[in-house]
């Protein structure tokens, strides 16, 4: 755990963070789960990127091919049933292909196999977090001024159940995109895949009050050696009475 | 085509011009200073609001707390999507209606001018109710402008202003409502001999679909603020779950409510643009039924698509919501490409609302399509309540929205006043908010898709600044062609160019009539032959157009 530094925190994270490319690109996942996110997200910008190039350009074109150069009226032409149907099947197949691959992109995602690796509780509340690692009395718990630290085993599958224990939340790792909302009363689930070793930045994005910025965490993914003999330790100081924080 | 010009019936001379005092304001039952009143009152909204996004913007630009603490940086952003949303978009666009829908349909008032002004000034006095929770202890309401519950509830939040947030809004509901039945029945049954449905301008149609869109939301909204309410005040339970209530109750309706008002705010700009661009290139608007049938599709997919804000909560279906929202691209599409049709092969004038209506294209291209992208529960794990959508319905909103009341405003100035708006200042107002526009917002596409939560007073991230200073400059920006369109509205109301009738050869029947119209609206009109009467009337001798191939009533499997 460690105390609130920003600055060099940041600075270490930047270069552990993928910087997002030019023109928009969504930042490489760091999770089994995101990757699919990521080759959907690109798909869609392609398309988008073809789209767009052709609306404006099309726009572009009229402006100068057909400024008004006289006072003759141009043709007065009223419609084309013919193209209006060509510009209506057309965007109606895009957007039916592009409703395919999402719903595959989606059965990746929120796939959740019968048994996962490491099952976690995670507790949002204003304004901080708790992370229950379930089965080992493990448990951390952050305050607005401590950003928690989530300790997780690389390429292992994680269960998180998220938790609310007062106003809607949001668990948001910008690295695996996807996110969650916290919503009391409601057990959500979802799996997480960390697939590579490193220091991700975490940050609750439902708007929840007062110190809605403050609700800062980390992941910290590391092997799975590492992992066991900080679970072993977190265990001790949980069965001691002391969650770590 | 023959011509005739009808005297109005049963409009006596005795309806004399008053003077337009204030107290005359105050009093008035004309759908046209009406329409004054809302426009003034909305603009003056927007001006409040964008003053909140400078703010919001200057305590952006860098990293750090400098200006203002986290609750008031909460209160800012709440009221400024408050101040924006339910009071400025949604009612400048039924003041442009309440003043133009009469007029475009040849009728002397709207079908109930009493309950007009009730709608505004219960609009007016719901508006100054939000406002006043500025002036109570523990200032106005912080809690985002959706108040999630229970964030928004009394254990978490307390203070009058947010009493004074739900009241005001609930007034401003049933004032919407009100207004919503007021214009849906003008248009329906006050529309002049032989001007037929399918003969109704499009600014007309987009208004006709909007308060439609009103009847069916605004009641969903005042519900959801009674039920909230009274969870604050009376303790009832409906959003809490140790007593069976539910959280997502809240989401659910208020979303139903939600996305509708976004086509509530744009399917009126939709008309302005298929207003202007016929009128700037001279030629119809392409396939004019398309465009109606597009606007019902719409307004109807527009319902089914409410849960695709609430994709991260894990609690709905996602595959039809996804499909729903998908699908509103092809409706949408289709109207983009009518007004390139429109302008293909025509005879382009670069006006200010020619251009102003270019610039709504080519932004609301972009946020429609960044609309696609959400509609897509993956892609919208990953970006939901980042900055990605901030900048995605900014694009729709102030990018939409924005353009297109501007160009309605050049456009239908002159109409308003007699005079035009300078096009010189026109120019500058385009092109700083043009650059000033897609600086501030682009780039929040940008640090969004890096992972820059919304709603935060400070930011973590060091990477996130450059991209933060760029958007408060851009932002100011903004705000300098904001200044300059008033500047040109002072000069212009004074000094400006006489406009005449009929300045840019119109085509609806607001051209037929003087500028500013009598408080009747008309001294004569023509016949109705077309969607466009004036066109018709002023090529009256010229037998190119005078055959009925121009009406898409007639010819109905023509545009």
């Amino acid at each position: 755990m460690q105390p609130r530094r920003r600055v060099p925190a940041a600075r270490w994270l930047a270069g552990t963070a993928v910087v997002l490319a030019a023109a928009g690109c969504a930042p490489q996942s760091v999770t089994e789960q995101g990757q699919a996110v990521y080759n959907l997200y690109n798909l869609f910008l392609y398309l988008a990127a073809v789209v767009f190039l052709l609306v404006s350009g099309l726009v572009i074109w009229s402006v100068v091919r057909y400024r008004r150069r006289g006072d003759d009226l141009p043709t007065q032409t009223h419609g084309n049933n013919r193209l209006e149907l060509i510009w209506t099947l057309i965007p109606t197949v895009i957007v039916l292909a592009l409703f395919v691959f999402t719903i595959q992109a989606q059965n990746k995602v929120l796939d959740r196999p019968a048994k996962p690796d490491v099952n976690l509780t995670v507790t949002a509340f204003q304004w901080s977090w708790r992370f229950t690692y379930e089965g080992t009395g493990a448990e951390v718990v952050g305050r607005p001024e401590t950003i928690p630290e989530l300790v997780l085993p690389v390429g292992q599958r994680v269960r998180i159940k998220l938790v609310s224990a007062d106003v809607v939340h949001s668990f948001y790792v910008p690295q695996t995109l996807f996110k969650r909302q916290a919503i009391p009363g409601t057990d959500n689930e979802f799996d997480l895949t960390f697939e590579k070793v490193g220091l991700y930045h975490g940050q609750c994005t439902q708007f929840c009050g007062l110190q809605h910025p403050d609700m800062i965490f980390r992941v910290r993914v590391v092997t799975q050696g590492e992992y066991q003999s900080w679970l072993a330790a977190a265990t001790r100081r949980g069965q001691a009475g002391q969650p770590g924080i | 085509m023959a011509t005739t010009e009808l005297p109005l019936p049963a409009l006596p001379e005795a309806h004399h011009e008053e003077p337009g005092g204030i107290v005359d304001y105050l009093t008035t039952v004309d759908h046209k200073k009406i329409g004054i009143l809302y426009i003034f009152t909305a603009f003056s909204i927007f001006l409040a609001g964008g003053l909140l996004a400078l703010l919001v913007r200057a305590e952006l630009a860098q990293r750090g707390l400098q200006l203002m603490g986290e609750n008031t940086y909460n209160q800012v952003f709440t009221m400024h999507g408050t101040l924006m949303i339910f009071l400025f978009a949604a009612q400048v666009s039924t003041g442009l209606g309440n003043y133009l829908v009469p007029l475009q349909i040849g009728a002397a008032d709207v079908a109930f001018p009493r309950a007009n002004a009730m709608s505004y000034w219960l609009y007016l006095f719901g508006s100054l109710i939000v406002l006043s929770s500025f002036f109570v202890a523990g200032g106005p309401a912080a809690v985002a402008w959706t108040a999630y519950a229970p964030l928004s509830t009394r254990e978490y939040f307390q203070g009058t202003g947010m009493d004074l947030w739900i009241i005001g809004l609930a007034v401003v509901g049933v004032a919407g409502i009100l207004g919503a039945v007021n214009l849906v029945t003008t248009i329906f049954r006050m529309r002049m001999p032989g001007m037929t449905m399918f003969r109704t301008p499009l600014f007309t149609w987009g208004v006709l679909v909007n308060q439609l869109l009103i009847l069916f939301a605004f009641p969903p909204l005042t519900v959801v603020f009674a039920l909230l309410f009274l969870e604050r005040n009376f303790g009832a339970q409906f959003f809490d779950p140790t007593f069976g209530g539910s959280p997502i109750l809240y989401q659910h309706i208020f979303w139903f409510f939600g996305h509708p008002e976004v086509y509530i705010i744009i399917l009126p700009i939709f008309g302005i643009i298929s207003e202007v661009i016929p009128v700037f290139s001279r030629k119809p608007l392409f396939g004019y039924r398309a465009m109606v049938f597009a606007f019902f599709g719409i307004a109807a997919l527009s319902f089914g698509v409410w849960a695709h804000h609430m994709f991260a909560t894990g609690l709905v279906y996602l595959p039809y919501f996804s499909i729903m929202s998908l699908l509103i691209g092809v409706p949408t599409g289709i109207k983009v490409f009518n007004w390139i049709g429109t302008m293909w092969r025509g005879s382009i004038v670069l006006s200010t609302a020619m251009l102003m209506a270019l610039g709504f294209i080519l932004v609301f291209v972009i946020g429609g399509i960044t609309g696609i992208f959400l509609a897509s529960p993956p892609i919208d794990f990953a970006v939901n309540d980042t900055y990605y959508v901030v900048a995605h319905f900014h694009y729709i909103m102030v990018g939409g929205l924005l353009y297109g009341m501007f160009a309605g405003f050049y456009f239908w100035f002159p109409k308003f006043t007699g005079r035009l708006l300078s096009e010189r200042l026109g120019r500058w107002h385009f092109w700083t908010f043009l650059i000033g526009f897609n600086l501030t917002f682009f780039v929040q596409f940008l640090v969004g898709l890096d992972g820059m939560p919304r709603r935060i007073a400070d930011y973590e991230l060091d990477r996130w600044q450059p991209a933060n200073l760029a958007s408060t400059v851009g932002a100011f920006l903004t705000g300098v062609s904001v200044l300059i369109f008033i500047w040109n509205f002072l000069v212009s109301i004074r000094r400006g160019e006489p406009a005449g009738d009929d300045p840019w050869e119109g085509n609806s029947l607001e051209w037929a009539t003087t500028s500013p119209p009598p408080s009747h609206n008309f001294h004569q009109l023509p016949e109705i032959h077309s969607e466009r009467p004036v066109f018709d009337y002023r090529h009256r001798h010229d037998p190119a157009f005078a055959t009925p191939h121009t009406d898409p009533e007639r010819n109905p499997d023509r545009g």
